[in-house]
């Protein structure tokens, strides 16, 4: 039995001051941000979305409404049981009221205030930073849209960073936040001046492997973040400079390889996490990656490999001797047949390729080292 | 904590038959686990000075985790770009000894990963009992540490106290508990053995909530009053 909006609608007080949150263009044209169109034309600069939790707290509503609110969506989620687990392998009850408390909490402007939404009838105000209008709507696309969490919240933590994420972005993924302990892990061994080099990440997304990597850097190193995706670019940029990193990671909008001429040979480390699903299997992926998740970010081609075999055949000419690679992939089946392609590379570019697994186990990643 | 995803779903565990290791909280039956602390067969920890003794709480973050299970991700499916799950909370469990900690407050996993590794230390510390020469008992520097300055076997060498906070509390906690165990529970005995008062080194275990309960546990079970 499904809960409907229209049983718990109550009306909040209306906003105190009500004002348009944008992000300031400024902060991307001052990137060097080099996009298809001009810079000076800030129409075609996308603007990133402000993230939930960072959004002023200028809604406000009584406890008891919120409560209401807080009831229905318990109920919605409650309602969901298995089913969406038993369709697509999507989310059980337990994972979505986990996701309600994070929602709660990002809403709020005083998270403490959550135990006290036990309380009925408390006519107490508590501020807010999202209408509870647009709650209720949220959550109901949520459940019926199967609408990713991190769309509605607008944020991902992942390592220990929370990045901006929003429709037409990718979600940075657990798995891929070994990533960055795989290039940590060499650098603490490096003898060749990696460290302060420049290192690409390509199809950057959100930019969450080039920032988490730039904070291992040494002093004098870069990186540069290539996504195809214009918007992704800006939230990119808005994630790096959130963290103060402005300065270390260029942001270039382009493809794989394309806008990085200036830097071949030169590289001390490429890293990826590209588009590795095959084709036919995005149908059957849970609802809230296949039906939101921008496909340009999910399919890899007929065996999920185009862009593998891709970064592959064009990183050789990109590092460095000495220089490190990384590329997540969707498993062993092209962990083993990526690690055969570049050992039998036949201008024999690559040495110490290896496999490594994440934390379920499963073969993730194939790393390497330029000749 | 690179690497540590070639973690070892097995390790075979030699010689080592039904190693049920009780929760600490465990009344009357208690069986603490005495390990050589390495890989090889030994139940007892004893000299063998030619094999290389390793405490586990010695491991880096990346070998400790090398050790460990994590049960949460079994079920995935393919994982990686597929999956929209957030699970993020995290249970270890640390294969040779069975010892099992978890973490589930952050939404992040890597978050989760390093508390549940920083619980597991503790517990560690906790349930790994190492055999102490008391003959010719000399405490290792990691209690050295932990002890008040007022104890006249510690020299001003040692640095400072490090309390409950301070990540390196868990190897001094061992190192303190290994004594309790090998005098018995009793307190006045390796109060002596540290050079502390009674009094002092009863204070010093029930400045952490988990170093007195397993002091209380033993105690109890060996018929001793609880220290308060």
């Amino acid at each position: 039995m499904r809960v409907s909006l229209t049983r718990a609608c109550r009306f909040y007080t209306s906003p105190i001051t009500p004002k348009p949150s944008f992000f300031s263009p400024r902060a991307i044209l001052n990137q060097p941000f080099s996009s298809s169109s001009s810079s000076s034309s800030h129409s075609s600069t996308p603007k990133p979305k402000t993230p939930l939790f960072l959004k002023p707290p200028k809604y406000s509503a009584t406890l008891s409404d919120l409560k209401k609110w807080h009831n229905w969506a318990k109920a919605l989620a409650s309602s969901v049981r298995s089913t969406f687990a038993d369709s697509d392998n999507g989310p059980d009850s337990s994972i979505l009221f986990r996701e309600l408390n994070w929602l709660v909490e990002d809403s709020l402007e005083d998270p403490s205030l959550i135990p006290q939404l036990g309380f009925q009838n408390n006519s107490q105000s508590v501020r807010l930073r999202i209408g509870l209008d647009e709650l209720y709507g949220l959550w109901k696309q949520r459940i019926e849209k199967r609408k990713p969490f991190q769309y509605l919240v607008g944020c991902e933590h992942w390592r220990d960073l929370v990045l901006s994420v929003e429709e037409g972005v990718f979600i940075p993924r657990p798995e891929t936040e070994l990533m960055v302990d795989l290039v940590s892990d060499v650098l603490v061994r490096d003898n060749d001046g990696l460290r302060d080099g420049f290192w690409v990440d390509l199809g950057t997304g959100s930019g969450a492997i080039a920032i988490g990597i730039a904070r291992v850097l040494g002093s004098k190193g870069s990186i540069i973040a290539v996504d195809l995706n214009p918007l992704a670019a800006a939230v990119a940029a808005f994630n790096a400079q959130r963290y103060g990193l402005q300065d270390i990671i260029e942001i270039r909008q382009g493809s794989w390889f394309g806008k990085l001429k200036d830097v071949e040979g030169k590289l001390s480390g490429v890293v990826s996490n590209p588009p590795y699903i095959p084709s036919d299997d995005i149908s059957g992926l849970q609802a809230e990656v296949g039906k939101h998740e921008p496909r340009l970010a999910l399919d890899g081609g007929v065996d999920g490999l185009d862009y593998l075999l891709h970064l592959c055949n064009g990183t050789a000419s990109m590092l460095k001797p000495g220089g490190f690679f990384a590329f997540e992939t969707n498993g062993e089946k092209q962990c083993k047949f990526l690690k055969n392609y570049l050992e039998n590379d036949s201008a024999c570019s690559f040495c110490n390729v290896s496999i490594v697994s994440d934390f379920a186990g499963i073969q993730r990643f194939v790393t390497g080292f330029r000749q | 904590m690179a690497l540590a995803a070639q973690f070892l779903l097995r390790i075979p565990q030699l010689g080592r038959k039904n190693i049920n290791f009780p929760s600490y909280k465990h009344r009357g039956n208690y069986q603490p686990l005495f390990l050589s602390c390495n890989y090889s067969t030994n139940d007892n920890c004893s000299s063998t000075s030619s094999s290389k003794k390793k405490n586990y709480l010695e491991l880096t973050d990346d070998e400790l985790l090398r050790e460990c299970e994590m049960d949460t991700y079994k079920s995935s499916g393919p994982g990686g770009q597929h999956r929209n799950k957030r699970e993020s909370a995290v249970r270890l469990k640390h294969v040779p000894t069975g010892v099992i900690a978890q973490a589930a407050e952050d939404r992040s996993q890597h978050k989760n990963r390093a508390s549940a590794l920083s619980r597991l230390r503790t517990l560690l510390a906790l349930k790994v009992r190492s055999s102490v020469n008391l003959d010719a008992y000399s405490p290792p520097p990691q209690l050295l540490q932990i002890l008040p300055p007022k104890s006249t076997i510690r020299s001003s060498e040692v640095g400072p106290q490090i309390g409950p906070n301070n990540p390196k509390f868990a190897l001094g906690m061992q190192a303190l508990l290994d004594l309790i165990f090998a005098v018995e529970g009793s307190v006045s005995e390796a109060a002596k053995l540290l050079g502390l008062s009674t009094g002092a080194l009863s204070r010093l275990i029930l400045s952490d909530d988990s170093l007195r309960m397993a002091v209380n546990e033993f105690r109890t079970s060996k018929g001793m009053k609880p220290l308060k």
